[in-house]
């Protein structure tokens, strides 16, 4: 029983951070279509920016989230602006699809040669206590985790619901071409969406940096994990990451406990495609807009 | 309307011939390296060809083609290692139509459910199969994927075995340009021009477009899976990380995007540029090989969308537009 306990708390603090990495894709893909393959590249931007702050200047890297956020909205608002934009105007959007991969190999490949390939990993003073509650075992690195990805997704999921350039950009996910009648300036919103999705990106590989060690190739997984999550819980509503979120690591947990420690990645693509056949808009997304 | 189709583009088919002869002829002039280097492009350039009859003519863009190497290599490698018949080309020959067999019935199998998706969805999931399929290879150990199987030596012994993988590829590639040129000039080709220009359309008019994306799908499959099997005999030792390899599915895509999709000869022409390419002249920079690569993706996709022959097409219409202004 005890065990059944554990593995559930275990996938659900995983599951926070899966939720958090891919909250900003799924805002790119419901609100401009792009599939953005360098996604995972940008976690793990966020993560070594992070490291470099604690390991140059000692800063608390749960105090390095806003300064990974700013540098990386920054980053993606330039990224979109300059670049996606351009490639779906000049070609489709699954070539965009091409020119966001070819981003992911330029940024993987200059991680390797400023940090090398070896894994990295950030353990500040608190990375060891842990404590006990009842049968269950629980560290105090991944509570925080956990507790600092519920915050973003709420502020993200308020911000989007409560403010003006969030209903701006739930409006252009809606109906683009009616967004612009209105006055919105739709490729401003692109970019600041790109913007508010990599800073979510680069704030969960910050927080991922003391969870589990990072490495430059680490990347695609990263972009596949947010894929699969979307594809769970639906495209472009941080509930929907968090609910997708959730179950893929509880299903990675559970896999890994009680099926065998080399099946997670199997299943998960498994279930991957399963959903994209029974309900590829996801649990919480509508059947409405679907493939088609 | 095949026969129309063939006679309309007979020239092409004189061409490809001349190109084939030249192609045979080649190994006997060229040092074993560049041999390796013309094989390489073969086994591009005929993946491509493979991905484009569905990718290129209905515009489905498979992410995972390389599920069908992996199946085709490790389904005639397993045959083979278990078979008794004392003759290695019988037992390669049986394996190798084995291995299509199974690519071709999973691909049937996989076709009605996964052909509802589109566009990013199918891509998408065609990238999950792929991973499930080398996941499962790797993990289960009756595929001994994690392993390896060690495949027998083929290549006679009065020739090279680069000289005898090389025209096995020949053959290959060829049969599947052949493959890719029938479909393409037959009505099919332009059943999946419709698909891939607007499928719900094409649907209402009548075009078959269940029945033809289906059988498009197994025939890429079988294709892509005799290539593969080649290939894995060629390298002699597979593991499920050495033909499950993602960046095969994605090499297909880009080579044929590189080239103009939607042709024949853009595939061809990409695989081409880009092996003389990464192999020839990028040799020596592994340590940026990845950045270059992503950085000719990018330039491509910004100043070539339609690929090189649709790149030089604009050129030559804008010349020939050009000269008709100058003209009172």
């Amino acid at each position: 029983m005890s065990l059944v306990l554990q593995t559930i708390v275990d996938g659900l603090v995983l599951g926070g951070l899966y939720s958090l990495a891919a909250v900003g894709f799924s805002l790119i893909f419901g609100v401009m279509n792009v599939v953005n393959l360098s996604h995972g590249v940008i976690v793990l931007i966020g993560a070594y920016v992070s490291y470099i702050l604690w390991h140059a200047l000692g800063v608390d890297p749960l105090l390095a989230i806003p300064v990974a956020m700013a540098v990386l909205f920054a980053f993606g608002y330039v990224y979109q602006r300059g670049l996606i934009q351009l490639a779906v105007d000049r070609s489709s959007l699954l070539a965009s699809m091409l020119v966001t991969f070819g981003v992911a190999l330029m940024l993987r490949n200059l991680l390797v040669l400023v940090f090398s390939p070896d894994f990295k990993s950030i353990t500040p003073s608190y990375a060891f206590n842990f404590f006990t509650l009842g049968p269950i075992t629980l560290d105090f690195v991944r509570l925080s985790a956990l507790g600092a990805s519920l915050v973003l997704l709420t502020f993200l999921a308020a911000v989007l619901r409560f403010t003006g350039i969030g209903r701006v950009i739930r409006a252009t996910a809606q109906q683009d071409m009616a967004a612009r009648l209105c006055g919105v300036n739709a490729r401003h919103v692109y970019g600041v969406t790109f913007g508010v999705s990599s800073a979510f990106a680069g704030a969960s590989g910050a927080i991922l940096g003391i969870v589990v060690p990072f490495s430059p190739p680490d990347e695609a997984l990263w972009t596949i994990n947010a894929f699969v999550v979307v594809t769970l819980g639906g495209v472009g509503s941080p509930s929907g990451a968090l609910l997708g979120g959730l179950l893929l690591g509880l299903i990675s947990t559970a896999t890994a406990q009680y099926i065998g420690p080399a099946f997670p990645n199997a299943m998960m693509f498994l279930i991957l495609v399963l959903m994209l056949l029974v309900r590829p808009a996801g649990l919480l997304g509508n059947a409405f807009s679907g493939s088609r | 309307m095949l026969v129309d189709g063939i006679r309309a583009h007979r020239w092409w088919l004189v061409g490809a011939g001349i190109g084939l002869i030249a192609l045979s002829l080649a190994p006997l002039f060229l040092m074993p390296f560049h041999v390796r280097v013309v094989q390489q492009i073969l086994f591009s350039a005929g993946l491509a060809v493979a991905w484009t009859i569905l990718g290129g003519f209905a515009g489905y863009w498979s992410f995972g083609n390389t599920a069908f190497i992996g199946l085709g290599a490790f389904a005639a490698g397993l045959l083979e290692t278990n078979i008794a018949i004392d003759s290695p080309t019988l037992a390669f020959v049986l394996a190798t139509l084995f291995g299509c067999a199974v690519c071709a019935a999973v691909a049937a199998l996989l076709a009605y459910p996964i052909l509802r998706l589109r566009g990013i969805y199918f891509a998408i999931a065609m990238l999950g199969v792929s991973q499930v399929l080398g996941e499962l290879t790797n993990n289960i150990d009756a595929f001994k994927g994690s392993l390896g199987i060690i495949l027998p030596k083929l290549a006679p012994a009065a020739m090279e075995p680069q000289v005898f993988y090389y025209y096995l590829f020949l053959v290959a590639a060829a049969g599947t340009l052949l493959v890719g040129f029938l479909v393409k000039v037959g009505r099919i080709g332009y059943g999946l021009l419709a698909i891939r220009e607007d499928e719900d359309t094409a649907r209402m008019l009548g075009v078959p477009t269940e029945r033809y994306k289906i059988g498009m799908f197994v025939v890429s499959a079988t294709l892509t899976g005799l290539l593969g099997i080649i290939y894995a005999h060629s390298l002699g030792y597979i593991t499920s990380g050495s033909v499950y390899r993602t960046d095969f599915s994605l090499n297909m895509i880009v080579y044929s995007l590189l080239g103009g999709i939607g042709t024949l000869a853009g595939p061809i022409l990409g695989s081409f540029l880009m092996v003389v390419l990464t192999q020839v002249v990028l040799g020596r920079l592994l340590d940026i090989h990845m950045f270059i690569t992503g950085a000719l993706l990018v330039a491509m996709v910004m100043l070539a969308p339609r690929g090189l022959l649709g790149f030089a097409e604009n050129l030559v219409r804008r010349r020939g537009a050009g000269l008709r202004t100058v003209e009172p």
